[in-house]
């Protein structure tokens, strides 16, 4: 039923991504150029591909503050195993098997053990933190062959691998999500998890794969960060489970679950990504850039609320 | 309901826009200088930003100033570097987050020509090699060096015994492993000068005092206090007074803020090792704006590291 709704609230988030890159264009020069436009994609890419997974959770009735510690974990493990010589082919699984071994673990206790999801996930923040720390003895670990680095660094038709990668993950998730059963058990728990119980959803595996599938896309965003960067540190993605949040709520998901898309996070992510490299260009002073930001999330999703209860 | 989004998207850009900009889009030619730091919320950063300002105003730049929201976001402070390229400044100057995590940023400086100056912590010098990086200049303090002057106090201030704890900043940090390094081996020759503890607090007041507070707990013979920035020290001075151990403890700091320099001359603290990051910032605008105009610059310029103690009130030379 909500769902109807949908695409309509997209096209108006859409919109509002569109008036910004208007307003932008009268504002500055700088802003509409190809190089400009591509830089954006490459900045927005990695908060992106960490808000596919939160979609995912948040869709059924979840949270995961984990992200951003998940992300410096499956960094820095997948550095080392770089240093090591490892082939990128296999690397790069091991960080995306990391980040999936952590979101699993989220799962498990949201569901075996009976945690609420931001307890369990705030746990998991400082755990994989913690284990980061550990593994790298709190030091960054850097210089990687340009075989890997091109998964960031590289080009194709202009466009950077890394937005590549960022398209990649939203198609697959669109696809899972929209077109799957697994995709129709997550919003249907999210909009009643003990109805979907009672009508046979397997709730507690469909959950424990969301924190799992949130697990991998940090441990994604892992890979592209520590291309980007030449360097994976044991302190990166602070504050990414909060970006990765406000993209998938800009996009109309609630937080109360049962509704949301992958589309309206994608252009969430994009907004943000856009607004900050305005406010750069613009040369907006530092702290106010941080006001700048917090209203554009109040307001989104002020208008939303607004919206739905018109609605009804 | 578009609309509304849009509108309301619109009116909040155009008011950021608007009342805040920086400068004025006045001077035709003026050249446009970019200062990126590490952090705006750090006093010493503040000050570098007050010499970077003044000596703007002086050479008629127009300078634009911007930092991470946070010190250890180095991804962040890339993509401030490569919005900034892609705006199109004169000259870049950066106080880089990471030393090799800032590379490939600079590295697109470089290829749109825009020179670059490095400020305050060094850019990895294999990792600029492997890039191929053309830096300008680097305008720092030689951060070991003021370690070595923090341990030699310690040394002729102790007379050669003491127990000590040190405060280590960000784990990783060219700046805080100088300094560490520098005071280490100055103490090394003094048998009778321990280091009972060394921990991390993150060059962050509160987590100085939590953690010398701990340290406190764990050694209650400690009798000095070595914190790689004043920030901590002045966290521990604080721990130290919630303990009652006031003037039982001799505390060192670096970098001579302004609060750490009222602790000495109030008795409070022992000693800072004072850098300059207002002449830094001066150095920094001034050079980047030779390089502009196509002069030769030297490619090292440290400025003076002096050590702010009880007897010399002000700051006197360290040697």
């Amino acid at each position: 039923m909500s769902r109807l709704h949908v695409p309509a609230r997209q096209l108006g988030t859409l919109a509002g991504l569109a008036g910004l890159c208007v307003l932008l264009t009268i504002l500055t020069p700088h802003f509409l150029t190809v190089s400009n436009l591509l830089n954006v994609l490459e900045q927005t890419s990695i908060n992106a591909i960490v808000a596919v997974g939160m979609t995912f959770v948040i869709v059924s009735g979840g949270i995961d503050l984990s992200v951003g510690s998940i992300v410096a974990l499956a960094g820095v493990v997948l550095a080392s195993a770089l240093r090591h010589d490892w082939p990128v082919a296999a690397a790069v699984p091991v960080a995306l098997a990391v980040g999936s071994a952590c979101g699993l673990a989220n799962g498990l206790l949201v569901t075996a053990g009976r945690l609420p999801p931001f307890i369990a996930t705030l746990g998991m923040m400082s755990v994989a933190r913690g284990l980061a720390l550990m593994w790298a003895e709190g030091r960054p670990i850097s210089g990687f062959d340009e075989g890997f680095r091109v998964i960031a660094t590289g080009r194709i038709a202009m466009v950077p691998a890394s937005a590549l990668v960022m398209l990649g993950v939203y198609a697959i998730g669109q696809v899972v999500l929209s077109r799957t059963v697994f995709g129709r058990h997550v919003y249907a728990i999210g909009g009643n998890e003990e109805a979907s119980r009672l009508s046979g959803v397997p709730v507690y595996r469909e959950k424990a794969a969301v924190y799992a599938l949130s697990g991998a896309c940090a441990g994604l965003a892992s890979v592209v960060l520590t291309a980007r960067l030449n360097s994976a540190q044991p302190t990166a993605g602070v504050m990414y489970e909060l970006d990765a949040i406000a993209a998938t709520v800009i996009g109309g998901t609630s937080l109360l679950g049962g509704q949301g898309t992958l589309g309206g996070a994608l252009i969430g992510a994009l907004i943000m990504g856009v607004l900050r490299n305005g406010l750069n260009l613009l040369n907006v002073s530092a702290f106010f850039q941080q006001v700048v930001i917090g209203a554009v999330i109040i307001v989104a999703v002020l208008v939303d609320t607004a919206l739905k209860r018109r609605r009804g | 309901m578009r609309r509304v989004i849009a509108g309301i998207l619109m009116a909040t850009l155009v008011a950021a826009a608007g009342c805040n900009r920086q400068t004025a889009p006045a001077g035709e030619a003026r050249p446009r200088v970019a200062l990126v730091l590490k952090t705006l919320n750090h006093p010493y950063f503040l000050d570098m930003q007050r010499g970077a300002r003044e000596a703007a105003g002086r050479l008629g730049v127009e300078l634009v100033v911007q930092a991470a929201e946070r010190e250890l976001d180095v991804e962040k402070q890339v993509q401030i570097i490569e919005n900034l390229v892609q705006a199109g400044v004169s000259a870049l100057c950066v106080a880089p987050s990471g030393s090799r995590e800032v590379v490939s940023a600079i590295a697109k400086a470089n290829q749109a020509g825009i020179p670059v100056v490095v400020v305050d912590t060094r850019v990895d010098a294999d990792a600029a090699a492997a890039a191929g990086l053309k830096l300008v200049s680097f305008i720092g303090s030689d951060n070991y060096q003021g370690g070595r002057i923090a341990g030699e106090f310690l040394v002729r201030e102790s007379g050669g015994t003491a127990k000590v704890a040190i405060l280590e900043g960000i784990p990783g940090h060219e700046t805080g492993d100088s300094r560490l390094r520098g005071f280490r081996d100055a103490i090394a020759a003094s048998p009778g000068i321990r280091v009972l503890a060394s921990q991390p607090a993150n060059w962050e007041r509160d987590q100085g005092f939590t953690v010398f507070q701990n340290l406190l707990q764990a050694h209650r013979d400690l009798d000095t206090v070595f914190a790689c920035n004043d920030l901590m020290a002045l966290g521990a001075l604080e721990a130290i007074a919630a303990a009652g151990r006031d003037g039982h403890i001799r505390v060192i700091g670096y970098d001579a803020l302004d609060d750490a320099r009222k602790a000495i001359a109030e008795g409070r603290m022992d000693a800072s090792v004072a850098q300059s990051p207002e002449e830094m910032g001066r150095l920094a605008i001034e050079t980047a704006v030779k390089a502009i105009r196509g002069e030769a610059v030297p490619a090292e310029q440290m400025v003076a590291i002096t050590l702010v103690t009880r007897e010399a009130a002000g700051a006197a030379p360290a040697r």
